[in-house]
């Protein structure tokens, strides 16, 4: 039973009455729900992230860069961990971390920039908008401040009524608006009513901002030093110090592995989970992991055939990572059918990225879902 | 309306130019409207700065067909020749004496859009734009046959790989969706059927040059938007060309991008039967549209929101500011969501409320104010100078509306100009 329950329950029993004060310290209303993004851009590769180490097309496609059976850290169902997963282990034995498998869309498109759009924006392949999955779904969601990206990728937060601020640091955010004066919203024309109501919202996060921000709360927890730890670092103070986002963002690049991808790949997968595993404990110890959702995604997955460079191309489908006190641990979606390829070598997806969005809209973020279409999964 | 007040010239010059230049307002002050009009549509010849170095097509097409290290050499050059594009652009932009010239190219880029990520020849960009400018006040219906044997075009919208054999879809639609009539007039068996009337439209590999190759043509009987016949791409186009929706589309456009961000159908289907009527006459329309009340009208002033493009180089073209760097202007424009060379997407930039977020915003002040900390005294290498006039005249040159801000109760010129560069009127037009 976490606090909410806890406190929900109280109200119920008269004999509680009794306790001290603070034990019954309500807070206004609940806490916050929130959403970290992790992006890895350039296109992670799935099949070596999440390794079906029981499927010989697996070897065969990839005899040098398949991760040897020994090597992966099984974690059931004929899959397993990539070994530089290892520091992620103890939350999936914990039952805190999903793994969706053959996640894609339909015509899959193999260009990073295009296919990245489609992923923020949730369309189809052929289809365009400039307003980020997200972004069209925080509005609804809550007053105030939606997002905060670290790095200047906010892209499923694009939009024109989603309060999102980008950072590079906390301390280039605190310079920046400090030169920002407030402004009471006109309404002279629709235009300039936008204008000075994006200007007035950006001027009360600024305020709820940089006072959290210049007394940032102590973790406790060390993070690694390397550039995703620092900016994880940075998201757990922000959530325990209390600024009020629904979503944050932070990006890990450098997954484009066309030539000798396992060392390049490893590194990547060995800071990601150094981070991620300092960022749950962060919470966990500050009391928030049940708050809190993380959840990883690329623009596609890699070739299944790894190419003569010992890298891999750019695919389709990929897998995503969802990690979280609330999260149900375990595998969803069918793997990936590595003995049905299309023209190009890639496989079907089996699971549609918007039933991933949908079931964040839906069981996490408390909201209709607009991709009711494709359904949920019971990840949260 | 008689003869220009200053403010109207100053509207004048904000909507078309880059940058409110008081030289240029003071030049038309006290002209009559369509005189002032006709300056602005007819600008001298200027020069245009010469093109940064690139790597021709042929040389740089075979290196991605061979093996990875030669494709990555590509890629990596097609990146640092983009990005000295992309200065080009923006220099030529902070140097020209004709920025309507400008403006319009611009205008075209966002409508024919294309981009250096997908096609990875900045070289084919380069022509493309050429191009733009060559037809930016001419004739749209001689700019959409040119611009549909454009290779950076064939190439940005996969028209180089449609043949009878393998068709490619994704000109035709966009053709149809985005560049003439729109959504909602042409069905799926439209897009098949231009599709074919443009098989066998190539880049030559050889050359990186535009060519019909008539053995991949797909002939027969097609019907397109209910006429049958064995259609030549250019007999689509003519077909296009005739549809009412092509000119009202278009002319939609401009009046966003001219006029106000609210367009008054009525007029839009006046205007774009009027371009029809004149063989698509794009000096004609803007002849229409800078004469025309709805242009002039208080209510429409301070209705467009500069783009990141009017914002950074308008700005730094209007007031003797040091300059920042190119790279950094280009930097800016990325972070406010207008890389040239490199729309979003093919719809491109959706501009108006949407260049406006609390992102976008922080980022916007940050360089506003960053740049009017500069000494306004200080001699710039551009040669423009604070005028020496009253605080009202200040405030009319800068804003296209009332301050929304209290101005500084101190006097002085570069305090005001701060002040006004910080009032969220200064993101309008």
């Amino acid at each position: 039973m976490n606090r909410r329950e806890f406190m929900g329950m109280a109200a119920l029993l008269p004999w509680l009455g009794g306790f001290p004060g603070e034990v019954l310290a309500v807070p206004a209303r609940p806490q916050q729900r929130i959403l970290v993004l992790v992006k890895l851009a350039g296109g992670n590769d799935g099949l070596n992230t999440l390794i079906p180490h029981a499927d010989p097309l697996y070897y065969q496609y990839r005899p040098s860069i398949g991760v040897p059976k020994h090597r992966v850290l099984n974690i059931g169902e004929n899959q397993g961990l990539n070994p530089y997963l290892k520091a992620l282990k103890p939350w999936w034995d914990k039952g805190s971390m999903a793994w969706v498998q053959g996640v894609g869309y339909p015509h899959g498109t193999l260009s990073h920039f295009r296919s990245s759009d489609i992923w923020e924006t949730a369309v189809d392949a052929s289809q365009y908008t400039d307003t980020g999955w997200l972004g069209a779904l925080l509005p609804e969601c809550k007053p105030g401040l939606h997002g905060i990206a670290i790095g200047e990728n906010s892209g499923p937060m694009a939009g024109k009524n989603c309060n999102t601020i980008a950072m590079q640091s906390p301390q280039s955010f605190l310079s920046q608006i400090s030169l920002l004066e407030d402004i009471q919203p006109v309404a002279t024309n629709s235009v300039l009513a936008h204008v000075t109501n994006v200007h007035h919202q950006l001027y009360a996060a600024g305020e709820q901002l940089s006072n959290k921000l210049q007394r940032p709360v102590t973790l406790g927890i060390p993070f690694s030093t390397s550039k995703l730890g620092r900016d994880l670092e940075a998201v757990a103070k922000m959530i325990l110090t209390g600024v009020d986002a629904a979503v944050y963002m932070v990006t890990l690049d450098g997954f484009d592995t066309h030539s000798n991808q396992n060392a390049v790949q490893s590194n990547l997968l060995h800071q990601l989970a150094g981070a991620l595993d300092s960022f749950a404990q962060a919470m966990q110890r500050g009391g928030r992991w049940n708050d809190v959702m993380l959840m990883t995604y690329s623009e596609f997955g890699r070739r299944v055939q790894e190419n003569h460079g010992k890298g891999t191309d750019h695919g389709t489908a990929g897998v995503q990572l969802v990690m979280g006190g609330k999260v149900r641990g375990g595998l969803y979606g069918e793997p990936l059918d590595l003995s049905h390829l299309d023209s190009d070598g890639n496989p079907q997806h089996t699971v549609d990225f918007r039933t991933v969005y949908g079931t964040v809209a839906q069981r996490w973020l408390g909201q209709p879902n607009p991709w009711s279409q494709f359904g949920t999964l019971p990840f949260v | 309306m008689g003869l220009l007040a200053f403010k109207d010239a100053a509207h004048l010059v904000s909507r078309t130019g880059l940058g409110a230049e008081w030289d240029v307002i003071k030049q038309l002050e006290g002209r009559s409207k369509q005189e002032a009009v006709e300056w602005v549509l007819n600008p001298k010849l200027s020069t245009l700065k010469s093109a940064p170095p690139m790597t021709p097509w042929l040389k740089l097409e075979p290196m991605r067909l061979t093996d990875m290290k030669s494709r990555n050499s590509a890629w990596a050059i097609s990146q640092r020749e983009g990005k000295r594009l992309q200065a080009w652009w923006v220099e030529q932009m902070l140097a020209t004496r004709t920025p309507f010239l400008e403006r319009m190219t611009l205008f075209w880029h966002n409508h024919f859009t294309s981009s250096i990520q997908k096609t990875l020849q900045p070289s084919l960009l380069y022509q493309q734009n050429l191009l733009l400018r060559r037809h930016a006040l001419g004739s749209f219906a001689e700019l959409l046959q040119a611009i549909a044997r454009d290779p950076a075009m064939l190439v940005y919208l996969d028209g180089h790989q449609n043949s009878k054999d393998k068709p490619n879809e994704n000109f035709a639609r966009e053709l149809l969706e985005l560049f003439t009539i729109g959504r909602g007039y042409y069905r799926e068996p439209d897009v098949k059927a231009a599709t074919q009337a443009f098989t066998g439209w190539r880049v030559d590999y050889q050359t990186g040059k535009f060519v019909i190759r008539p053995a991949e043509h797909a002939g027969g009987q097609h019907t397109f938007l209910g006429k049958t016949g064995s259609f030549t791409g250019d007999a689509i186009i003519k077909i296009l060309l005739e549809h009412p929706r092509t000119a009202e589309n278009l002319t939609e456009k401009f009046w966003l991008a001219f006029v106000s961000n609210r367009p008054d159908q009525v007029l839009i289907r006046t205007w774009a039967q009027q371009l029809r009527q004149s063989s698509y006459d794009i000096k004609g329309l803007m002849r229409t549209v800078l004469n025309s009340d709805a242009f002039w009208m208080p209510a429409n002033r301070g209705t467009l929101v500069k783009s990141p493009v009017e914002l950074v180089i308008g700005t730094v073209r209007m007031l003797p500011y040091p300059r920042e760097s190119t790279q950094e202007m280009l930097n800016l424009c990325r972070l406010l969501g207008q890389e040239l060379f490199d729309p979003p997407n093919v719809k491109g930039w959706k501009g108006g409320e949407h260049w406006i977020s609390t992102q976008t915003l922080l980022v916007r002040n940050a360089f506003l104010s960053k740049l009017s900390r500069g000494n306004l005294n200080e001699k710039v290498a551009s040669g423009v100078a604070i005028p020496d006039v009253p605080a009202e005249q200040l405030v009319e040159w800068l804003l296209p509306v009332k301050p929304l801000k209290p101005l500084p109760e101190t006097p002085g010129a570069r305090r005001l100009v701060r002040s006004l560069l910080l009032d969220p009127a200064f993101q309008v037009t």
